[in-house]
């Protein structure tokens, strides 16, 4: 009898010890690894260059009207990325918990902001999302909520941004799903996009965080606009059909071009051996050949 | 030794994080296999995020004036590598070697090294 209430004095010592769900701490200083997709985080990726994109017929005719001149209008220098840069940029993150100040339960969950993707805050108070017709942003609306020791949340409410910094774009129709996963002292960050403009499947990312003393900054530097070179009032674009990058992961790895033009197909491993006897191993890589400069 | 050295820039890498890198992709911004000579005087020098820009201006050979951008480093980047903003200052002559913008009529270069023949002063260096 005394060994049933020590029990169950135990039990109950334990239930009201631990967190209502499994919940986990994710503060702190994430220092990215970007040991993946280095050219496409790092320096940039290609102008034709959209293997791997679940693109619908629309979603590649927009990415191939872009030009990266766009970005040096001077009202697009300081044009906020979507949430997706998370997963397509290079860089750090800086995460912390809002408490409610009375019975200390997290509120919501930050991401810090960088010079060009505004702060995510990931409500988890259980409030919904706006209603459809409530205006869209750069930032989003993002709630969250825990599955096991996942965080798992939910973005909507984006206005139209780039998927790959080279012109592939989200609609303002896009739902974007982060889960944060903690191993110790590394982060997990898988994020999908779901946008039924412009592609046809989830496209999904991964990235990889080591834990830090060094603080990562939760701002970023302030953004100036200045002049790139393209005066106001032009609007730098392409044609159908006009685009003159295209070919150009032909003529540098051998890529066919219908592996650069994406589509979900692309996505796949089995791909490769669908477009295997089309490609043709350079004899050199001459350009861009791998992390560290490796050649 | 190089293993080991790669290991160290690795590891630094992830404790600074990564920072200053470009708004838009250089791949798809200059054709990063030519490079392009530039002799011209300074116009303006915008020492600032996400990358510094020099503001050049020359005459092609009919006479007519272009203005060249020239991205660079981001100030951060450009100040520990020596350069500061009244470094270079409007009307200096300069000699900048650059990898080319896709879009010619933009008039864009990419920063790979730009020397001061009044007095010498020259900077050569990589950024993202």
């Amino acid at each position: 009898m005394t060994f049933n209430k020590l029990s169950l004095s135990l039990a109950a010592l334990l239930c009201v010890a631990l967190p209502a769900m499994a919940e986990i701490d994710l503060s702190g200083s994430w220092a990215a690894i970007n040991h993946e997709d280095s050219l496409e985080r790092g320096g940039g990726p290609y102008p034709a260059d959209w293997a791997g994109i679940p693109f619908n017929e629309a979603g590649r005719a927009k990415a191939l009207s872009f030009t990266q001149s766009v970005i040096s209008m001077p009202e697009r220098i300081c044009w906020f990325q979507t949430q997706w840069h998370i997963a397509a940029g290079p860089f750090s993150l800086r995460m912390w918990a809002v408490p409610d100040p009375l019975t200390g339960k997290v509120l919501a969950w930050m991401v810090g902001a960088w010079e060009t993707r505004a702060p995510m805050t990931i409500y988890m108070d259980g409030r919904p999302h706006p209603g459809k017709n409530a205006p869209h942003d750069q930032t989003g609306f993002t709630t969250g909520g825990w599955n096991g020791n996942e965080l798992i949340a939910t973005t909507t409410h984006l206005k139209t941004g780039y998927i790959r910094r080279n012109g592939a774009a989200s609609s303002d129709q896009a739902t974007i799903t982060t889960h944060f996963l903690r191993h110790g002292d590394m982060l997990t960050v898988a994020l999908l996009m779901d946008d039924p403009v412009y592609l046809t499947e989830p496209y999904i990312l991964t990235r990889s965080y080591n834990l830090s003393t060094n603080p990562v900054a939760i701002g970023g530097p302030p953004c100036i606009v200045g002049d790139e070179g393209v005066e106001s009032g032009r609007v730098p674009h392409y044609l159908p059909g006009k685009n003159p990058y295209t070919g150009e992961m032909t003529k540098y790895y051998g890529i066919p071009e219908e592996a650069e033009m994406g589509g979900a197909q692309t996505m796949y491993p089995e791909y490769r051996d669908k477009i295997k006897d089309k490609f043709k191993l350079p004899a050199k890589c001459t350009l861009n050949c791998g992390g560290a400069g490796g050649n | 030794m190089k293993r080991k050295l790669f290991v160290l820039i690795l590891a630094g890498v992830s404790v600074l994080g990564v920072r200053a890198y470009a708004h838009h992709s250089f791949a798809s911004t200059y054709l990063e296999d030519q490079k392009m000579t530039v002799e011209a005087d300074v116009l303006q020098f915008l020492y600032r995020n996400p990358h510094s820009f020099l503001q050049l201006t020359s005459k092609d050979d009919k006479g007519k004036e272009i203005t060249w951008a020239v991205e660079w480093a981001a100030g951060g980047q450009l100040g520990a590598s020596g350069v500061q903003r009244d470094t270079l200052r409007p009307g200096d002559h300069v000699i900048v070697i650059g990898q080319p913008g896709r879009n010619p009529e933009d008039h864009r270069l990419r920063m790979i090294n730009i020397k001061r023949p009044s007095d010498g002063w020259t900077w050569k260096g990589s950024f993202d």
